[in-house]
């Protein structure tokens, strides 16, 4: 297996996403409207209460990047129902009789699921700005910000392609699913600071990879703070190397 | 020359209980279509998938074209083409783009992807709905384009598991006739599971039928059709009078025979062999005084062999029905 040809099976991952996205963009708009709701009613509403201290920057802006985060990781998390999907008919069986390498198919269809989750992030964006949330006016950091989306998203992806080699029915899976999306989500610095967590949250919320995701997305689209940045992105590209291999090494096992 | 698939005491147990392959050895020639025929839940797709690498046999061994299909997985995988029993092309694509994308997981170059697409679906009858969406593709249609992704490889071995199932005759005749003009041009090997006995008596160089993980018989259909020794002879009785127990048990009684039994008028003899079977069956029954207008002699077909080997029915005993 050559670099070649495991890029070749990337880009055809990648392709058929798209292709798959033009096809049919209603699953895009639907599941904008939940996010839309958070910054819309949640957000503007406890931007009146002030409850919560965001050093400064209105409580919308503050879960803005959050709210991003936590569309484009359920795209992520339920591209694993995707693959499900193939599992149950031929499709997983033929794809891992193909001369391509699991890592291969893997990162693939996780970078696939990533593109997925920005075209996602995309159209929350416009709606957020709409909202009068202020962005750092930077189109480098705005990028960077994707770029963080992405590989976050990418990362999410590939463990819930390791959830259904494992579980490989439907049920089971959305049942984890779900138990996990809200939780990750509270027990990270989306919607308030760490500080104000009780102390075993917090121990919980640092080991969250999302955590450092909204902390560099918030850094680079909202309060420009930088500062971070090589931490949290140091993080997030150890928390995809161990994912992606994770999720590799079990693949095979998806159609026995 | 190397075998195309050279399988030796192959088991396969799932879960430490289901044993679906019980010791199967089994050889296919380059270029030849094999036919593997079994009752439902015989092993035949475990086999399959053990041969396209899915997963591990429990023991013994397996090759294509002298690669072990666990050892060498990775080279195997690229000369093999392969059709699982289930759907397998994506719906919410259309026909064009699921070959388009296969194309491109099998590195087909993209000077010629845009012609080798266009050739399989021409190939399979597919050009008028290329652009549409797969999920609006008659089962039939799902079908031809599953095969029309695995030819466009060119692999040296195609596997089909059930390849035409679910598709009216005219389809499956339609296909074969495609697949083995493929395989003239091509020389590829094909291994086929399949349940339609005339399929595989038409199309296939040979056959091999498994019962319960274990290979029954394998040969040619003529040979195997042979080996059933079993041909019946049918006597019309001309005015209606029915042989006696007495003579119907001397014709049993004959070495040839292997058994006889009365259905109204009619007399039915099953024989190993008709030819020399009638003169003494003819012999006995006109020392007793029998005479018939009319004798016809039916040889086995392949659904015959079948239920011989892999069925429940067996013939020796066969009480009613011979
Ligand atoms: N993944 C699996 N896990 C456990 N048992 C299995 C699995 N796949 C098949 N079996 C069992 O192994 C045996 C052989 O099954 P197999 O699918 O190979 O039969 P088959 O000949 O292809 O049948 P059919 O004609 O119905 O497709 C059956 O008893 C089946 O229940
Ligand atoms: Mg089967």
């Amino acid at each position: 297996m050559t670099v070649n040809d495991s890029f070749r099976e990337m880009f055809a991952m990648i392709e058929l996403e798209m292709r798959r996205l033009r096809h049919d963009r209603t699953e895009i708009y639907t599941r904008a409207i939940q996010p839309i709701l958070w910054l819309g009613v949640f957000g503007s509403v406890m931007s009146q209460v002030n409850a919560i201290p965001t050093g400064g920057i209105p409580y919308i802006d503050f879960i803005t990047p959050g709210v991003l985060l936590q569309s484009t990781i359920f795209v992520s998390v339920f591209y694993g129902l995707t693959i499900v999907w193939e599992r149950e008919t031929g499709i997983l069986k033929r794809l891992l009789v193909a001369p391509a390498s699991r890592y291969a198919t893997v990162i693939g269809r996780s970078i696939a699921s990533g593109v997925r989750a920005v075209v996602q992030a995309l159209i929350i964006f416009p709606v957020a700005l709409l909202l009068g949330v202020r962005f750092i006016p930077n189109p480098f950091y705005i990028l960077a910000a994707f770029l963080v989306l992405f590989l976050v998203s990418g990362g999410f992806a590939a463990i819930s392609i390791f959830v259904a080699s494992v579980m490989k029915t439907r049920e089971r899976f959305m049942g984890l699913g779900q138990a996990l999306i809200m939780p990750l989500f509270f027990a990270s610095n989306a919607l308030y600071p760490i500080k104000m967590m009780p102390p075993a949250l917090q121990y919980i919320a640092v080991m969250n990879p999302l955590t450092y995701a909204v902390d560099a997305v918030r850094g680079l689209m909202i309060s420009g703070d930088v500062s971070r940045l090589a931490i949290d992105m140091t993080a997030i590209i150890i928390f995809d190397i161990v994912v992606f291999t994770v999720a590799s090494l079990n693949f095979r096992k998806i159609i026995e | 020359m190397t075998l195309a698939i050279d399988v030796q005491q192959l088991t396969k147990v799932y879960n430490g209980r289901i044993r679906a392959l019980d010791g199967i050895d089994l050889e296919v020639k380059a270029g030849h279509i094999f036919a593997f025929l079994g009752p439902n839940g015989s092993g035949k797709t475990t086999l399959m998938r053990i041969l396209t690498t899915q997963f591990r046999p429990t023991s013994g061994q397996a090759s294509s074209f002298g690669l072990d299909v666990v050892r060498d997985s990775a080279e195997v995988r690229k000369i093999i083409g392969y059709v699982p029993q289930e759907t397998s092309v994506w719906a919410d694509i259309s026909g064009f783009e699921n070959l388009l994308i296969y194309s491109k997981i099998y590195g087909v170059p993209s000077g010629r992807r845009k012609k080798a697409v266009r050739q399989a679906l021409q190939r399979m009858g597919l050009e008028e709905v290329a652009t549409n969406m797969v999920k609006t593709y008659s089962g039939g249609m799902v079908r031809r384009l599953e095969i029309a992704c695995a030819l466009l490889v060119e692999p040296r071995i195609l596997f089909l598991d059930e390849p035409t199932i679910g598709l009216d005759p005219s389809a499956r005749k339609a296909v074969w006739q495609n697949l083995t003009s493929f395989k003239k041009e091509h020389g590829t090997t094909v291994f086929f599971n399949t349940h339609y006995m005339d399929e595989a008596d038409l199309y296939s160089d040979e056959i091999a039928i498994i019962n319960r993980g274990k290979i029954v018989k394998s040969g040619t259909a003529s040979e195997l059709k042979q080996s059933l020794r079993s041909e019946i002879l049918r006597f019309y009785s001309e005015d209606g009078n029915n042989v006696d127990e007495r003579t119907l048990n001397d014709i049993r009684d004959l070495s040839m025979v292997s058994n006889a039994t009365l259905h109204g008028p009619r007399l039915d003899v099953a024989v190993e062999d008709g030819e020399r079977a009638l003169p003494l069956i003819i012999g006995v029954l006109s020392r007793a005084g029998f005479t018939f207008s009319r004798i016809s002699s039916a040889k086995p077909s392949l659904d015959d062999v079948f239920l011989r080997y892999a069925g429940q029915i067996n013939f020796k005993e066969g009480g009613d029905d011979l």
